[in-house]
């Protein structure tokens, strides 16, 4: 379970389990392109990784219920081209869907949410949002000549 | 000729022939033109309306029911294949609304209780199939990986039907002309909403969602009389269909192209042409054992349920298309049938009642019918067999056996 190419030992039955302390790849969670069921997280693995390994990891090192897991490979594209006219490979990754078990479910959140800054009356912010919004008005045209632009003339 | 010519020159004067009989006017035409229909073969809704309406007379004035059916399933496309026996997660939900079922915990209320037969008899019955199986034959002292399903439960199973239904006949009249199938098919196609084609040339087209049942019970009772119904046809249940607003990829529920079969597990022609008893065994990768070891102990009763409604929706529907009823004729009298589903020492028991075949978009519209599914939890039969010896045998369950074999129609 290593990032490079690495020869494990062959595992026989009785022999002990292979335990790897502080894996060297790592997960990312991604928003869902397409809508997914509550209870299921969509994840950006290694290549090396197998289903195996990502329920190994989830349920190990941050004691997540995991149900089921499904992977797939995504095929970057290898059309673009550089200035010399050579082919630029899109990198593939592998996507794995986790579907939680015990019942738990996962939205992934708005991480960029619009907020509303409440500014104190008497502040700079509050001074210059004002003058910002008399200016604007000064700039839009009277509402009675309905749309047309003021240096249209008959 | 010069006769010929005179004739004709009388004839044309007018002159009437004496042997004429006096004949009506012909009518004048309503119209001069043919109807004005849309384009048959055109890119646009009205065309594909035309299409539909005229793919719907074929079927409903085919001649006979093979023929309804060969027309029902021609066009083959890729459909979802449904597997009743599921590892997929929290299948039942989803099952339920392909099916539009309501499902209904308990079994459907009984109706007056017959004489029950004598239970000592047929309890030795099921003991002598469990000892048979376990103690006395020789076996394999081994058997295969993902094999052990066969090895013990399968022949068990058959036994305890087979056994069971002989010794009931005296009592259930149906059971002497019924016909027992061991490993049959039951195959069912069907529509159900609507979704937009995403590849391919037919892309943004809208298609209906199509779904196939393969199935093959362990082993099914067919009979040649309909069996009664558990509440009538209209009855408003208590309970909603699930509603799932994804597509069935995300189950995962694979599609396939292939023949559109329908089959009750014997062609049109059998006189035994319902369902009485499917029984139907867990397969070695569903096992208790298995699903308690990787931590998914509350998948046990939804593989027990997603098998229960996806075999018997197939199998009551295809009972009711064998009748002549499609999702443009919908059945008038509710279909219903039962199933045992075990895994050799853990039984569960469903009943369902198809009240409805009109699934598609179109038929689907003013359609307040649901099926209704009653599905029990999974009890065991017995606690253990040690030597020659059945420890705990559970009389409910034999009990609860007896009674959907001995189910049968009023008049008999």
């Amino acid at each position: 379970m290593a990032s490079g190419k690495v020869y494990y030992p062959l595992y026989q039955l009785g022999n002990p389990h292979l335990r790897i302390f502080r894996p060297d790849f790592f997960m990312k969670l991604v928003r869902p392109g397409v809508p997914q069921p509550e209870d299921t997280v969509q994840f950006h693995i290694s290549m090396r990784m197998t289903r195996l390994d990502v329920k190994n990891y989830l349920e190990k090192i941050y004691n997540v219920p995991v149900a089921a897991v499904r992977t797939r490979i995504q095929y970057g594209a290898n059309n673009k081209r550089n200035y010399k006219r050579q082919k630029v490979k899109i990198p593939d990754y592998k996507v794995a869907y986790v579907q939680l078990g015990k019942g738990q479910t996962f939205e992934f959140p708005n991480l960029f949410p619009e907020k509303e800054e409440a500014s104190e009356a008497g502040s700079i912010e509050d001074h210059y949002k004002q003058y910002m919004e008399s200016e604007r008005q000064r700039q839009t045209d009277d509402p009675r000549q309905g749309g047309v632009p003021s240096w249209f003339r008959f | 000729m010069a006769a010929s010519r005179r004739w004709r020159l009388a004839w044309q004067g007018g002159c009437r022939l004496l042997h004429t009989e006096p004949s009506v006017a012909p009518q004048p035409p309503s119209s001069l033109y043919p109807p004005v229909v849309a384009s048959h073969t055109a890119k646009s809704k009205s065309a594909k309306r035309r299409r539909l309406e005229y793919f719907y007379q074929r079927v409903h004035e085919a001649p006979s029911i093979e023929e309804k059916l060969r027309i029902y399933g021609c066009l083959q496309r890729l459909k979802y294949v449904v597997y009743p026996q599921t590892f997929s997660l929290n299948a039942d939900r989803w099952y339920q609304s392909f099916t539009k079922t309501v499902f209904v915990p308990g079994l459907p209320p009984a109706g007056a209780e017959p004489a029950g037969p004598d239970l000592s008899e047929l309890r030795s019955l099921a003991c002598d199939a469990l000892l048979q199986e376990h103690f006395y034959q020789h076996k394999r002292k081994r058997s295969l990986p993902y094999q052990e399903q066969e090895h013990i439960p399968a022949p068990f199973l058959t036994q305890l039907v087979s056994s069971l239904t002989a010794a009931l006949g005296s009592h259930n009249p149906l059971l002497r002309v019924s016909c027992l199938d061991l490993k049959p098919q039951v195959n069912f196609y069907w529509e159900r909403g609507e979704t937009v084609v995403t590849r391919g040339y037919r892309t943004g087209r809208i298609d209906p969602v199509r779904f196939q049942i393969d199935d093959k019970p362990h082993v099914q009772l067919r009979v040649p009389k309909q069996l009664p119904e558990f509440v009538p046809l209209d009855y408003s249940v208590p309970g909603e269909v699930p509603v799932v607003n994804h597509t069935p990829d995300k189950l995962p529920m694979f599609k396939r192209q292939y023949d559109n079969k329908v089959f009750i597990g014997s062609k049109v022609a059998d006189p035994c042409s319902y369902g009485h008893t499917q029984f139907h065994l867990i397969p070695d990768k569903l096992k208790r054992e298995r699903l308690l070891k990787a931590d998914l102990a509350d998948q046990i009763e939804v593989v027990h349920r997603a098998n229960g409604i996806a075999s018997l929706f197939a199998w009551t529907a295809a009972q009711a298309m064998y009748q002549g009823f499609w999702c443009e004729a919908d059945v008038t009298r509710p279909f219903v049938s039962q199933a045992v589903i075990t895994d050799g020492k853990y039984f569960a028991f469903f009943c369902y009642q198809l009240n409805t075949l009109a699934l598609t978009v179109k038929a689907d519209q003013n359609n307040s019918r649901k099926n209704i599914c009653w599905g029990t939890e999974s009890k065991p039969l017995y606690e253990a067999v040690e030597g020659s010896n059945v420890k705990g045998f559970n009389d409910e369950i034999l009990f609860q056996i007896v009674q959907f074999l001995l189910n049968r129609p009023e008049q008999l």
